[in-house]
């Protein structure tokens, strides 16, 4: 890695000019958007809502027959009594693997224009295929899993009514789910309430903790507008998954996305961390850069970050409080992307607490489902 | 050739392509058709023996469940005792299970024939086939890393380290080792019975007009008329399988087809003249390899017989040379009797079963951060 580490610096380097040059200090924090009230998430217009495609999708979405060995569907990651996520650092994996990353809950998920932790998808309609087909997750083709819908009366009964076609197709399937990701949606909150007028929805420690939010801890930097991100891409320095060093399993995953995801041969030799967004556009300033997530419902869908280092929203906020961390990609090694927003905050213990007090007003009741039935299998008859 | 009848018209042009390879070939396609022993390829033995450990490891399929040898079980002849295959979890087989023995010296592979290049593609075909063994090949090579057993064992093998090629080469070698010897065709050692059921074969029946050369096999496709198994369209866990393999193949209408179209998923001809049609399987070592035929429809070599005597199903594009034989039921005991002296000695012995315990999980690369993957 030696030849390339210069270059990675200057590049780097040069990144860390352009964004210097914006930032900005606890004083104009008012440039950026502020927090508000979710309101209703966006509808496409080529996937319109109904009350018939929205009941498919979730039926769908609890069926493990939409995956390779019909174990494994978009539940069994993002569990509703998980936070609609799944409670381990590392998502569960297909059967015989773990995956590589943290799972993100669906709730709210509908309000993002950039689905996974590097955004490698634009819309629901795109995450559902890549989850439901890579080989750390639901490992199902098209052909099988579009064949296997055919054979079950009630689906076809309910595409046929959906969608119009005689036999479901795979397309429409993730339609139909991404439909009904778009009704897990939590936008009473207290923090809502609030924002929208009703002072007494937040304690005044949480009141406390918005103002840090805003200002002296500057999170409005970046988590701002109604889904308290601004979908752009960072590294803070969160430290790479202790799973990768200690876990068999967790390394054959980890050299399996770097070889998949396509690097050059030095690269696949030398990566021990997750390089995020560089992966979809191979500039080495985007090394260790993930998108901002989303800081509704976060009460529920502890561990954090996009490897699940931190297990509490109390070590989160820790952890911006010094300033943000250290990996592969901060300390020149591979590269020096690390945001010049991050620096130590000086926040005192109460202040901490309101901080988290206020994180934990973002996320309201629990959104709870009860799973469907899922129809069976039967002969098909001649036509 | 020792073809002593003829049983049909078709019959001399196929000698007379047969001569004519044996001129553009030399002597050695000629000795290709005629019956004896099978001689098998020369052998890498650390290849080979990678390859075996490969075979029996389960953690070559997408949810490390299922081995090669899940399906092809050294007990059985290297298939599986059933009339239809089993398949990856969630699906089901809509195929019987083939012998790997001698299927180092085929010319083409799976019952219709749609690999016609070699072992490697074969091997490809069924780990990453969603039905068969459902795997990403770049997580397998991946595993495979992981395992210092075989990190090991592949550079003893002189591939370097473990890569997806490699695997595919290994396999393959491994494949070479299972050749059938020992049988009583093979030995001279044949029964009275089996004596007579041999020119019968070669007589009277026509077997050897399409059971010919070492491996009993022109590797060729024909239909021969045996009937659909109704269990591939009463099993939804079938039938889906079959849809999802007719729709990737290209095959015309087919959720509405309730037939196995065979060899025609290859040229697809516009007059259907190759649905039906399946690859001539070899004759050796039925004894271990029960049922029979690319669907499993028949359990027993005498009712393999008595369908021939009979003249097959009638169907569209049945071969001509299946028709009523007139065997006496004592000439179809006889023809049995021929055909289980082509079974040899079970390949079940330490040179054709991996038997050290192979590990299903992954040990922790030490000083991970420090290591180059």
């Amino acid at each position: 890695m030696k030849p390339m580490k210069n270059t990675f610096r200057l590049m780097a380097g040069a990144a860390v000019l352009a964004i210097s040059a914006a930032a900005v200090n606890a004083q104009d924090m008012s440039a950026y958007p502020p927090l508000a009230p979710l309101g209703d998430p966006p509808i496409p217009l080529d996937n319109p809502m109904s009350d018939a495609k929205v009941e498919l999708g979730k039926i769908l979405f609890w069926d493990p027959r939409v995956g390779g060995d019909a174990s494994t569907a978009c539940v069994t990651c993002h569990e509703p009594d998980q936070g609609w996520a799944f409670s381990d650092s590392l998502s569960r994996g297909y059967p015989g693997t773990v995956h590589w990353r943290n799972s993100q809950s669906v709730v709210n998920a509908a309000y993002l224009g950039q689905l996974f932790w590097a955004g490698a998808a634009a819309s629901l309609e795109k995450q559902a295929p890549s989850a439901a087909k890579g080989a750390v997750a639901g490992n199902g083709e098209n052909d099988v899993m579009e064949t296997r819908l055919a054979f079950i009366p009630e689906y076809r009964e309910r595409f046929n009514d959906v969608f119009g076609t005689e036999y479901p197709l795979i397309g429409d399937a993730w339609n139909a789910i991404a439909a009904f990701e778009r009704t897990l949606i939590v936008n009473d909150t207290p923090v809502d309430r609030y924002l929208a007028g009703d002072e007494s929805a937040l304690t005044e420690e949480q009141i406390a903790g918005m103002e840090l939010f805003n200002g002296k801890a500057g999170c409005i930097q970046c988590h701002n507008g109604a889904q308290a991100t601004d979908e752009n891409y960072y590294n803070l320095g969160v430290p790479p998954a202790e799973r990768w060093e200690e876990d068999g399993l967790a390394q054959v995953t980890f050299r399996y996305e770097i070889f998949a995801k396509g690097v050059t041969q030095d690269m696949y030799r030398v990566l021990h961390d997750d390089p995020g967004l560089y992966f979809r556009t191979k500039e080495p300033m985007h090394m260790g850069l993930f998108r901002t997530p989303p800081l509704r419902y976060t009460l529920y869908t502890a561990p954090y970050m996009h490897n699940g280092a931190f297990w509490d929203l109390e070590e989160v906020v820790r952890f911006y409080n010094a300033g943000g961390g250290e990996n592969d990609f901060t300390d020149g090694t591979m590269a020096s992307t690390k945001t010049p927003l991050l620096h130590p905050l000086g926040l005192t213990d109460d202040e901490v607490d309101q901080l988290v007090a206020f994180l934990e007003a973002f996320s309201g009741d629990e959104l709870e489902v009860e799973a469907p039935e899922l129809p069976p299998y039967a002969p098909l008859d001649a036509q | 050739m020792k073809i002593s009848r003829f049983k049909s018209g078709l019959a001399p042009t196929l000698g007379a392509a047969l001569m004519c390879a044996t001129v553009l070939s030399g002597p050695v396609a000629a000795q290709d058709t005629a019956i004896g022993p099978v001689v098998g390829p020369e052998i890498n033995e650390a290849r080979a023996a990678l390859g075996r450990r490969l075979f029996f490891d389960k953690r070559l399929s997408g949810d490390a469940a299922i081995a090669c040898a899940t399906c092809h079980q050294p007990e059985n002849g290297f298939a599986d005792g059933l009339a239809l295959s089993l398949a990856y979890p969630g699906s089901k087989g809509f195929r019987n299970t083939p012998t790997l023995i001698n299927t180092a010296l085929a010319e083409n592979w799976f019952h219709d024939g749609r690999i016609g290049t070699n072992l490697n593609d074969v091997t490809r075909e069924s780990i990453t086939e969603d039905y068969m063994m459902n795997m990403d090949m770049r997580l397998m090579q991946e595993r495979v890393k992981q395992d210092p057993v075989y990190v090991q064992m592949f550079a003893d093998a002189g591939y370097g380290e473990p890569s997806n090629g490699s695997i595919r080469k290994a396999i393959p070698e491994y494949l070479n080792t299972l050749i059938s010897h020992g049988s009583d065709f093979d030995e001279g050692t044949m029964s009275e019975s089996a004596q007579r059921g041999q020119e019968l074969f070669e007589g009277k029946a026509g077997c050897i007009d399409c059971h010919y050369g070492p491996r009993f096999t022109d590797d060729q496709a024909h239909n021969i008329g045996v009937p659909e198994n109704p269990e591939i369209w009463s099993d939804p866990m079938r039938h889906m399988t079959y849809a999802a393999f007719a729709s990737f193949m290209g095959v015309e209408n087919y959720m509405n087809i309730r037939q196995d179209v065979g060899a025609q998923i290859i040229r697809h001809p516009a007059d259907g003249s190759d649905i039906g049609k399946f690859n001539t399987p070899t004759l050796r070592e039925l004894v271990y390899t029960a049922p029979y035929m690319h669907n499993g429809m028949f359990k027993n070599l005498s009712d393999v017989v008595a369908f021939y005597n009979a003249g097959g199903e009638d169907t569209p594009n049945l071969d001509e040379r299946v028709r009523p034989l007139g065997l006496t039921f004592l000439e179809q005991q006889d023809l049995v009797a021929f055909l289980e002296a082509l079974s040899g000695d079970p390949l079940t012995g330490p040179e054709y079963v991996w038997e050290d315990p192979i590990p299903t999980n992954y040990t922790a690369i030490e000083n991970w951060r420090e290591q180059t993957n």
